[in-house]
């Protein structure tokens, strides 16, 4: 019997893909003539990177990882990945009120407010149509 | 939801890890729903059962559940 509730990722997904953000941070901090930034963004991102593919002794960098996910573990990730969500969404309101407060038009946090909201209502369709 | 896995496991001479491997789970999942802070999917509970061969009703007890 299938006790997974969700496909387990690779252990070396979320170390390439901090690396990659690395890669992608230090090509953005390179162009816009930061070359220290460019340089310690590259090295952060890879050293966490190398972190996570190193740490798999430990249960919460496989449940990071994906490779020790089970359906504890995809629980545990949807209330934290809410919880985040919930945080950014005060913070933009926030930020809003503080724009508009200095008589300015609330940009870009407008914009993201009224993303995150139409994200929402849209996920909330899907999901409820696919049942 | 209350459950007696914990005294099944260890009447069985199991660690957590043993029973964690055998249901191709986590650890931190056994142990969880043990301390009664998880409750699991339906597949899990029932292959937890037959791991045991109990019913499921005899290894999680609805009745106790903190949020029936």
């Amino acid at each position: 019997m299938e006790t997974m509730t969700n496909i387990p990722r690779s252990r070396w997904f979320l170390p390439l893909f901090s690396t990659a953000l690395g890669v992608a941070f230090f090509v953005a901090f390179w162009l816009g003539d930061e070359r220290g930034s460019a340089w310690f963004s590259l090295a952060l991102m890879t050293g966490l990177g190398l972190a996570f593919l190193l740490g798999g002794r430990f249960d919460m960098v496989r449940g990071l990882r994906g490779d020790g996910r089970d359906e504890y573990w995809a629980r545990l990730d949807v209330h934290a990945t809410a919880l985040a969500g919930h945080v950014v969404i005060v913070a933009i309101i926030g930020m809003c009120l503080w724009e508009w407060g200095h008589g300015r038009d609330g940009s870009p946090y407008v914009q993201l407010g009224a993303l995150t909201g139409v994200a929402y209502v849209v996920a909330l369709a899907v999901l409820r149509w696919r049942g | 939801m209350h459950n007696v896995v914990r005294a099944l496991r260890l009447e069985r001479g199991l660690s957590q890890q043993e029973l964690a491997e055998a249901m191709a789970v986590s650890r931190q999942t056994i142990n969880s729903i043990e301390r009664d802070r998880y409750t699991p999917s339906l597949p899990l509970a029932i292959a937890l059962a037959r791991f045991f061969g109990l019913p499921v009703e005899e290894v999680f007890d609805g009745n106790h559940d903190e949020h029936p």
